[in-house]
């Protein structure tokens, strides 16, 4: 059973359950009322409505998984911080469970927070901006399988949508586009340097990482999650491929913003970045989908590159493909925490210098590898 | 969906309607706007709805590959090229 079949199980008992009552109603109410009462029931029991909304109920599912994720993401973030620091971290706020709780109290306060608009500020992309990041980070998180029966993106027999890796890729390229609006739209210098900044090492660094995701596919044959990962059943693509998994690895740390290519908001020259404007629950969205998107990150990396669900079948596939997107993300908070930040020459120096054609000697690489019939 | 002369309100047509109204709306956004960069706003709303578009007719790999490029590199383009000629933004008081 996959999640598309209990989701339409749940579903339909669920409509079948309000049907009973709806029909009742439209029978013991007088005249035409009972023939549009018969309509909505029909159409609420049709196929097409059967489908939508088992969609939305999978898309509610991983995306609560996922914010889940994201809460014990910011909670592995403060402690590594701490210990890479000498101090404790979050502490007091789940004392008996290592402050985990530290990051709902948070948000709460974020929450209760007065939202405010500059005055001087563009109202359409101030507002518009959020919305369009925020929706194109969690649009990453539809196209990823935890395993072959866990995962958003099936349809109704159950197989999975063609070219859900490249999906991901391209929801992962709408992002630039949000923040250099939200850095020109908050009308202060400092957002749009930073906009700037982000918009071009976003760009820069997604050649490399398409030319390296470009080798897997390679490999593979094929642009599904679950094939790529199918293929790797034998041997992990980071191993033929290992200069690719480490460019793949730096330049979705550039993608995330994480601190060695965190100059977009280099707090110590630009305030905070293209967020500086955004105060209260806003920012606290962007802080939030930032993680967001370092968790899309490391799924991305495990399933393109570590064998996505595969490993001893002691534990479930799910549970394996989540310790090793954690794994990937506690590497990039060790990197975080142990490199100090690049300068903005030295970041593009490091992407059209270094990475691309370390990207094309990959590639030459993987196909390589594939002419000689290994794979 | 039933072919030939008869039109039928299903999901498929709906959602065929209100891509297309989003298409020609954020299409004639794009003339109609005051502020260049809300013109380049509805260019990239455009490329999204005719991507969705795309998805409909089943191509899929023209959709991703529609967003891709246009959404993630051409509109970041003519921002780029929007952002760094020169105008005043610091005083937006004109409207």
């Amino acid at each position: 059973m996959n999640l598309f079949e209990f989701c339409y199980g749940i579903i339909h008992w669920l409509v079948d359950l309000v049907n009973h009552l709806w029909y009742w109603l439209g029978d013991v109410l007088p005249w035409w009322f009972g023939d549009f009462f018969d309509a909505v029931g029909d159409f609420a029991a049709s196929q097409g409505h059967l489908s939508v909304m088992t969609i939305f109920l999978e898309v509610v599912i991983v995306v609560i998984i996922a914010l889940i994720n994201v809460l014990n993401f910011i909670w592995i973030f403060r402690k590594f911080m701490g210990r890479m620091f000498d101090f404790y971290g979050p502490y007091y706020v789940g004392y008996g469970i290592g402050g985990w709780l530290q990051n709902l109290a948070d948000g709460i306060k974020l929450f209760v927070k007065e939202i405010i608009v500059p005055a001087k500020a563009d109202k359409m992309g101030y507002l518009l901006a959020p919305i369009i990041y925020i929706g194109s980070s969690i649009l990453i998180l539809a196209t990823i399988p935890f395993s072959e029966n866990f995962g958003v993106s099936t349809n109704e027999s159950g197989t999975y949508v063609p070219a859900g890796a490249l999906f991901a890729l391209a929801a992962f390229a709408i992002a630039p586009f949000s923040i250099l609006l939200a850095g020109w739209a908050s009308n202060n210098k400092y957002t749009l340097i930073g906009g700037m900044r982000s918009a071009a090492q976003m760009m820069s660094y997604e050649i490399p990482l398409l030319m390296t995701v470009a080798s897997v596919f390679l490999l593979a044959g094929s642009f599904g999650f679950v094939d790529i990962v199918d293929a790797q059943h034998d041997i992990w693509f980071a191993i033929p491929l290992f200069i690719g998994f480490l460019i793949f690895l730096v330049c979705l740390a550039a993608e995330v913003e994480i601190i060695p290519f965190d100059l977009p908001e280099a707090e110590a020259e630009l305030v905070e970045g293209w967020t500086t404007e955004y105060g209260g629950m806003r920012f606290g969205l962007f802080y939030f989908t930032t993680t967001i998107r370092s968790y899309a990150g490391g799924a991305l990396a495990t399933a393109l590159f570590l064998g996505g669900w595969h490993g001893p079948a002691l534990i479930p596939d799910e549970i394996w493909f989540l310790i090793k997107a954690y794994i990937v993300y506690t590497v990039f908070q060790w990197m975080t925490w142990s490199l100090p930040r690049v300068r903005v020459d030295q970041m593009l120096g490091i992407g059209w210098k270094r990475l691309l054609p370390l990207a094309v000697i990959n590639l030459m690489i993987a196909v390589a590898l594939k002419s000689m019939g290994w794979f | 969906m039933a072919g030939g002369e008869e039109v039928t309100l299903d999901w498929e047509m709906f959602v065929f309607l209100f891509l297309s109204a989003a298409t020609l709306l954020s299409a004639i956004y794009v003339i109609r706007a005051r502020e260049i960069v809300h013109s380049v706003v509805g260019l990239a709303t455009c490329f999204i709805a005719i991507a969705a578009l795309y998805i409909m007719l089943s191509a899929e790999f023209v959709a991703i590959v529609q967003i891709l490029v246009y959404v993630g590199a051409v509109v970041v383009v003519i921002l780029f090229g929007i952002m760094l000629t020169r105008r005043e933004i610091m005083e937006s008081e004109k409207r």
